[in-house]
């Protein structure tokens, strides 16, 4: 670093630059903005005090980027032309490095200057269209246009490299590349400067340990900064980053222009029968133990087919994070927070079909339609204004839900993640919000367990069951005989034969098989296996029938002249089989043939318990299919193909867990 | 809850199932004297006569 030791042109006191590259110096005695020239050091003019702000960042602060020690040693605050300011930092490195590190709501980018290849021209200001990707800035992956506008120079302090002109106005185009690529084109030169860089934590950045500055919320007093309207006092969380306040005694709107008020206008009273169910100024306290202050609400609605459907959005506001959202629609809850559009992989269009990507999920489009703000209640970090309106689409992967809002110079995409009545119960300590009705775009199915992992305990039937055929062994016949039944004396008194015995062992079914050979006739059988030790005797029925003919032609038959019967198991011994038979023929005699088995695999057992374990995952099959069905008919692009849309198994949105 | 509940009824089934294999539990059967028989799927009956 060449120090430079000077007196401030417009004080006289003592002023140093401390960096080789600073070209502007801010005279911490006298605020005149000190430019170090070839021909000595001019005086730019003064430069207004840094608003307030809770920024963790301050001057002298020293981290390090790639190994590479940095101490910030300037600061510039630019003021957006759509109201709010955003506080440039610069960095000084050790190796002679300058960069810059921009902090907007709570996000940072550093980014360095990127010399371009010479004849490389870039897209000027008019030329550049929003999501427009600008090949000719190099970078890791390709830049997207995020935000083109226009800023004012507002305030300065410490050391800044390059000609600082308060209150001028600079044009710039911020782009976006996947994975936090970030670059800014800067139009107030010609040509076009070129900052490339990435966004960064603070612990990236070896700033972990910065903490924002602490204070109450800035109470503007009745007497002093009261509503100009009607002099009620009005507490502003965030005084540095407000544009607009509501006043909750005269229900006026607001300008904040570095914490001094402006009457706009009376704000038009909110739809009817919309009452915002949490209060602005509550905490609450969300996943990761994050405390989110409500700092402002508001009601919007679209209108679909001439019918108004109104939501509500709560403005939540971190001091380390940033602002978030938490829109509550239809009684369901979900919480928004920003992403990085150039990570969004986008359709050329947005309409039926189109599907867009995002952390490895594919979102299908659901609503596209014009959002207007209908009423605003507390504070908000730009100008916002009753009648507002944005092209909205919305885009569905459960639990999460894209967003995107587009205006003429700016788009934003946000992903929303759904939350559960508990979860916003909890999370505020409040009690009985109402509950939802319908299906949440974004609301997801928690049955999918049963139809997925509900699957495998009959997964494990099929291997229990292939398993076992080997180890309880194959079909044996124990008993195969040829019997004859005597002609009945009288037909109701019907003839017993016995068999030879035969073993039975124990744990296996058995089959009684009885073959006739009728024809049409019948014969009933009723047939005992008798332990011949115990003599417990267990009996089954075995009726045979067997018809034939031919009628119109046509050859028929009905019956079998083979039936069995099955039993489960018996105790291990010596059986004989008693054969009670009556027939048709009773003064003929009845030749039948009986065999019996054991170790039948049948699957039937089988059968039974398959059908036990599909029904559940069936009904949460139905019961899927008719939650998208629900899901989809609320949508602009509604369709039943849509039933394939993914779901969570985090058991947070499960309602049965 | 639920979803602890049905792998257990699960895992009963197929412990049952595997008993049955294993013991030679016939669910439908056609003996006189079986505790396990199921009336609707009874084998021995095969209409009138």
């Amino acid at each position: 670093m060449s120090v430079l030791q000077a007196n401030c042109p417009s004080c006289g006191a003592s002023i140093e630059f401390q960096a080789g590259s600073t070209i502007v110096l801010v005279c911490p005695y006298c605020r005149s903005a000190v430019a170090r020239t070839d021909r000595g050091l001019n005086d730019l003019g003064k430069v207004a005090e840094i608003a307030d702000s809770q920024s963790p960042l301050k001057l002298g602060l020293k981290g390090t980027w790639k190994d590479i020690r940095f101490e910030l040693t300037g600061r510039a605050q630019y003021r957006h032309e759509l109201g709010g300011f955003w506080d440039e930092w610069y960095a000084t490195f050790s190796n002679g490095w300058v960069g810059w590190l921009a902090e907007a709501q709570g996000r940072f980018y550093l980014t360095f200057f990127q010399p371009l290849a010479q004849g490389t021209t870039l897209p000027s200001f008019a030329e550049i269209q929003l999501g427009q990707f600008v090949n000719e800035v190099p970078s890791q992956s390709p830049l997207m246009v995020q935000e083109k506008g226009a800023a004012t120079t507002a305030a300065a302090d410490g050391e800044i490299p390059y000609q600082f002109t308060p209150n001028e106005k600079v044009q710039y185009a911020d782009l976006a590349g996947k994975g936090g690529s970030f670059g800014t084109i800067d139009y107030s030169s010609d040509p076009p400067w070129v900052f490339v860089g990435q966004q960064v934590t603070l612990a990236e950045i070896g700033l972990g340990d910065a903490k924002p500055v602490q204070r109450d919320a800035r109470k503007v007093s009745a007497a002093a900064m009261g509503c100009p309207n009607c002099g009620g006092p009005l507490d502003l969380t965030v005084p540095d980053q407000s544009e607009r306040v509501t006043c909750p005694n005269c229900n006026s709107l607001l300008d904040v222009n570095q914490g001094n008020l402006t009457y706009l206008h009376a704000l038009n009273p909110p739809p009817a029968e919309q009452q915002f169910l949490l209060a602005v100024g509550i905490e609450g306290t969300f996943a990761g133990d994050v405390k989110y202050k409500i700092i402002g609400a508001m009601i919007r609605s679209v209108t679909i087919e001439g019918i108004k459907y109104f939501w509500h959005e709560y403005l939540l506001y971190n001091p380390m994070i940033g602002f978030r959202w938490l829109v509550h629609s239809d009684n369901q809850w979900n919480f928004v927070e920003p992403v990085n559009p150039a990570d969004v992989e986008q359709v050329a269009y947005i309409g039926a079909g189109a599907v867009v990507k995002y952390g490895g999920n594919s979102f299908k489009i659901f609503q596209d339609a014009p959002a207007v703000v209908e009423f605003v209640k507390g504070e908000f970090y730009w100008r916002v204004e009753q009648g507002e309106t944005v092209r909205a689409a919305d885009y569905v992967s459960p639990p999460k839900m894209l967003s995107l809002e587009m205006t003429g110079n700016e788009m934003n995409w946000s992903l929303g993640t759904y939350m559960t009545n508990a979860e916003v119960e909890k999370a505020f300590t409040v009690a009985d919000l109402p509950k939802p009705w319908g299906v949440a775009p974004n609301q997801p199915f928690t049955g999918r367990f049963y139809y997925t992992w509900g699957f495998l305990p009959l997964l494990l039937l099929l291997v229990v069951a292939i398993f076992m055929i080997p180890l309880t062994g194959l079909t044996k016949t124990i008993l195969n005989q040829q019997i004859v039944l005597p002609p009945m004396t009288n037909p109701q008194t019907p003839q017993v034969v016995f068999s030879q015995p035969f073993p039975i062992k124990a744990n296996g079914n058995v089959r009684i098989t009885a073959n006739a050979p009728l024809n049409n006739t019948w014969a009933d059988l009723d047939v005992d296996l008798v332990n011949d030790q115990s003599q417990e005797v267990e009996s089954v029925n075995v009726p045979i029938s067997y018809y034939s003919g031919v009628e119109d032609g046509e050859s028929w038959t009905e019956g079998d002249q083979s039936q069995d019967a099955i039993l489960s198991s018996l105790p291990a011994g010596q059986y004989t089989l008693r054969v009670e038979g009556t027939w048709e023929n009773a003064t003929q005699p009845m030749s039948v043939s009986v065999k019996v088995e054991q170790n039948v695999n049948r699957g039937v057992n089988f059968c039974c318990a398959g059908v036990v374990l599909l029904l559940i995952p069936l009904l949460n099959l139905f019961r899927k299919i008719s939650f998208e069905s629900r899901r989809w008919k609320d949508s602009m692009f509604g369709s039943s193909s849509s039933s394939g849309s993914s779901d969570s198994d985090d058991s947070s949105y499960s309602s049965d867990d | 809850m639920f979803r602890k509940l049905y792998l257990v009824f699960g895992a009963g089934v197929l412990l049952f199932y595997t008993a049955s294999a294993w013991f030679g539990w016939e669910i439908a059967n056609s003996g006189s004297h079986s505790r396990l028989g199921v009336p609707f799927i009874y084998t021995g009956f095969r209409g009138g006569k």
